[in-house]
């Protein structure tokens, strides 16, 4: 009996990963020249649900967002979505974190 | 005509207040800059500005608020209290509020620098007490429009403005000359920092003023309008969604019509945050 609650408890531990699965978002972005403006993104990224962190990268162009793994963005939204911080969304690229 | 120094107070009054409109983010101390805020962004900001000229002191504590109509387009409240003196006495109050917009026409992005254009209005209604001596109001409504360009890189920074100060006549047919103000600044980041880490960005403007002489029922009034020339060096201090601006305006040249005392100088600090 006592084996099989340490192999439950072993198995829901190793489980944990795979159910809280996160996504890597990175953006490319055109206009970020001061860390004061990019405030901005940051702002909008974290007001939508199933954002976890944001980074802003002013040297690249690089916005890196840390998402939940069910949360999907579009094009079409983040052009939006930049625009309305005062920049130009360029491309995304998307992985899953292990 | 002589002009009478209760009036001249309205001149300098003008000139302190002509000095922000609508200073939002990355924008010069006192000229104009094209930034505007997030769309739902609200800014707030305490602005402080004196002036010196002579025997008369004017300063000024200023609540603004700004805020992000779209990416595009801002507009703003400043809610000014006023302490102006010279020697006969003093006089304290509110200053006359002021209701500011202004919209980026055009905005060209690359990677890491940002060009951007934009128009600016701001409307000073008549509110403050005109009845004490030094006054504090200035007996009618002003508008403002400006214009200006800027460029914003991670090292570099440049503005141009043009703005116009439309004064209303006032008590007893008094015109207060029309103002036009041109500025130009530059900008350096000496070490550009990265997001969350502080920021300071160092500015160097040069603004010039041009003053119409004022009527008075379509009198010209002598010892009135002119020019004058400022060197201004400022600061830009950040973090993350707190600024602290500071700068501090050099008379350089004065070309004042006749018997008028030239300005001193003029310091403004703003601490200002993004929410």
């Amino acid at each position: 009996m006592r084996s099989l609650v340490i192999l439950a408890a072993l198995l829901l531990t190793l489980g944990q990963p795979a159910l809280a699965g996160t996504l890597e978002y990175r953006m490319r972005v055109d206009g970020l020249a001061c860390p004061y403006c990019a405030y901005g993104i940051e702002k909008k990224l974290k007001a939508i649900d199933g954002v976890e962190s944001v980074e802003v990268d002013l040297d690249r162009g690089v916005v890196r967002v840390i998402t939940r793994e069910d949360l999907r963005f579009t094009e079409p939204q983040l052009e939006k979505l930049f625009q309305d911080a005062g920049f130009t969304y360029r491309s995304m690229e998307v992985q899953t974190l292990p | 005509m002589t002009f009478p120094a209760a009036f001249r107070h309205a001149f300098l009054l003008a000139a302190l207040s002509a000095v922000p409109t609508c200073a939002v983010a990355h924008d010069p101390i006192f000229g104009l800059g094209p930034h505007v805020l997030y769309k739902g962004g609200v800014e707030i900001a305490l602005d402080t500005a004196v002036e010196r000229a002579g025997p008369e002191r004017d300063s000024e504590l200023a609540l603004e608020l700004t805020y992000g109509l779209t990416g595009d387009w801002a507009i703003g409240l400043d809610l000014p209290y006023r302490n102006r003196r010279d020697v006969p006495g003093s006089s304290d109050g509110f200053g006359d509020p002021a209701l500011f917009t202004k919209y980026r026409f055009w905005r060209h992005d690359t990677l890491g620098a940002q060009s951007s254009a934009a128009i600016a209005f701001k409307v000073i209604p008549d509110t403050a007490d005109s009845d004490q001596s030094p006054p504090l109001g200035k007996g009618a409504t002003d508008a403002l429009l400006g214009l200006t360009y800027g460029y914003e890189s991670r090292r570099w920074y440049r503005w141009a403005s043009l703005r116009y100060r439309r004064n209303g006549t006032g008590p007893n047919g008094l015109e207060r000359g029309d103002r036009l103000l041109l500025d130009f600044v530059v900008g350096i980041r000496p070490r550009p920092s990265g997001y969350l880490e502080p920021d300071t960005v160092w500015l160097l403007e040069l603004n010039g003023e041009h003053a119409q002489a004022a009527k008075r029922n379509g009198q010209r009034i002598a010892d009135t309008g002119g020019r004058e020339w400022f060197l201004s060096p400022g600061l830009f201090w950040t973090l993350r969604n707190f600024a602290i601006k500071a700068g501090v305006q050099i008379p350089v040249h004065s070309n004042l019509d006749g018997d008028q005392p030239e300005t001193d100088y003029r310091a403004r600090l703003i601490l200002e945050w993004h929410l």
